[in-house]
């Protein structure tokens, strides 16, 4: 199971750094990588390394999205190595060519999405949920002159982060009693595994929504109230 | 449904989005196959309205590739716009359609989120994301032919979930007792 990396508790600069500049940061440097090559992405991937080095939040967990995608990565790899063009081809075998533009390409593109991979867990290991809500809200406050609802915007990514690790708990519990009730829910035959996983969807979906409920009904009950862009007499804000 | 529920709703689908192929993932080379980050965004429109799902649609893959790295990005973009369009379809089908029965407004509502989501997915693809190199085969295998299982699973799996939240009072009655 893909583990998501949360905030790690430690002292450094980044973890000193306001969250809207951080986010700001990460959608730059995407934006940059997406569009850079050569020189620009090996100085992007320098910087990367630096930040991780800074952030004290350790190697490990700092790739751990790129070990996540280490099979997406070598398939993009070996994709564009052996695809991408045949002029100047090292190898030929049937329809397939490795040429050292395809295997250059490839390697940009892995790199590409290492990279982001890397500066999305530095976000979250070194930002709490809170702060990221506060760093969104700063983010999408110039939308709302437009009518963008940007206090429910804010309200839905803090929610969504809150819940993660509690809808995985309660997953993994769910899967455990099923475990005791019908055997083994990770089974090693993939279509009964995976019909396992399916028959786990609905009482999911059912806890899920009843602790929707309970929130909602305890936010209203606080007089909280989701109000439009332009509206500022109601009570927006404030922590879930 | 009030707004303040509309807004948890779509969120909590939202983690749903992140935490499902999470446990998916378990099973080799599920995410692309069985497609679980739809089930959660179908669900939120279905009964949650358009902009619910909408929300839904844009911040599952976004969080979900932010906290686990998966959509990888070059993905992102096109799956995001694919994702929205699911949610928000779903929504404003399902809050137009009115045959009388529940089962059959929500099969509407999904069939219709499915088809309208791939056509829309297939001309973002085939205009900006992967533009001058996009083709029908590819298209029909992208969307259609990798994904089948996943597309019974929402089919089998969806309407269900929705009416066992109606059934528990999660969610408002379409067609309240008289």
């Amino acid at each position: 199971m893909r583990v998501p990396v949360g905030y790690v508790w430690a002292d450094s600069p980044l973890h000193r750094a306001r969250a809207g500049a951080k986010l700001a940061g990460l959608i730059v440097c995407s934006l940059a990588a997406a569009l850079s090559s050569g020189l620009v992405l090996a100085a992007l991937c320098l910087l990367a390394c630096a930040l991780v080095a800074l952030s004290r939040v350790g190697w490990r967990r700092a790739l751990r999205p790129v070990w996540a995608m280490r099979w997406l990565l070598l398939a993009v790899l070996l994709m564009n190595a052996l695809l991408f063009s045949r002029v100047d081809a090292v190898l030929e075998l049937g329809p397939l060519a490795l040429t050292p533009v395809g295997a250059a390409q490839g390697v940009r593109v892995a790199a590409r999405v290492a990279l982001v991979g890397v500066l999305g867990a530095l976000l979250t290991a070194t930002t709490r949920p809170q702060e990221l809500v506060g760093g969104v809200r700063s983010l999408l406050r110039p939308l709302s002159a437009l009518g963008v609802p940007t206090e429910a915007a804010a309200l839905a990514v803090g929610v969504t982060l809150q819940f993660v690790p509690t809808l995985l708990r309660e997953g993994r519990q769910l899967a455990r009693a099923q475990e005791i009730r019908c055997g083994h829910v990770a089974s090693h035959d993939i279509m009964r595994r995976t019909v396992n996983y399916v028959r786990l969807l609905v009482p999911v979906f059912v806890a899920a929504f009843r602790r929707a409920d309970e929130l909602s009904v305890a936010m209203e009950a606080r007089g909280y109230q989701v109000a439009p862009p332009c509206d500022k007499g109601s009570r927006k804000g404030g922590s879930v | 449904m009030s707004q303040v529920k509309r807004v948890v709703v779509a969120a909590v689908c939202a983690a749903l989005g992140i935490v499902l192929p999470m446990l998916f993932h378990a099973v080799p080379g599920a995410g692309n196959v069985w497609l679980p980050m739809h089930v959660p965004v179908m669900i939120s429109g279905l009964v949650a309205g358009p902009a619910s799902g909408l929300a839904t649609g844009l911040l599952a893959p976004v969080l979900s590739s932010l906290a686990t790295g998966m959509p990888a990005a070059p993905i992102l973009p096109s799956m995001t716009c694919e994702l929205a369009v699911y949610g928000l379809v779903s929504g404003l089908l399902s809050a137009h359609v009115r045959t009388g029965a529940l089962a059959r407004d929500l099969y509407v509502s999904l069939v219709g989120a499915m088809l309208v989501g791939r056509l829309v997915g297939g001309a973002l693809q085939a205009l900006i994301f992967s533009a001058g190199s996009y083709s029908l085969a590819a298209w029909g295998a992208g969307y259609f032919l990798t994904g089948l299982p996943g597309i019974a699973l929402q089919l089998v799996v969806v309407v269900p979930i929705v009416v066992a939240l109606e059934r528990a009072g999660l969610v408002p009655a379409r067609y309240p007792a008289r």
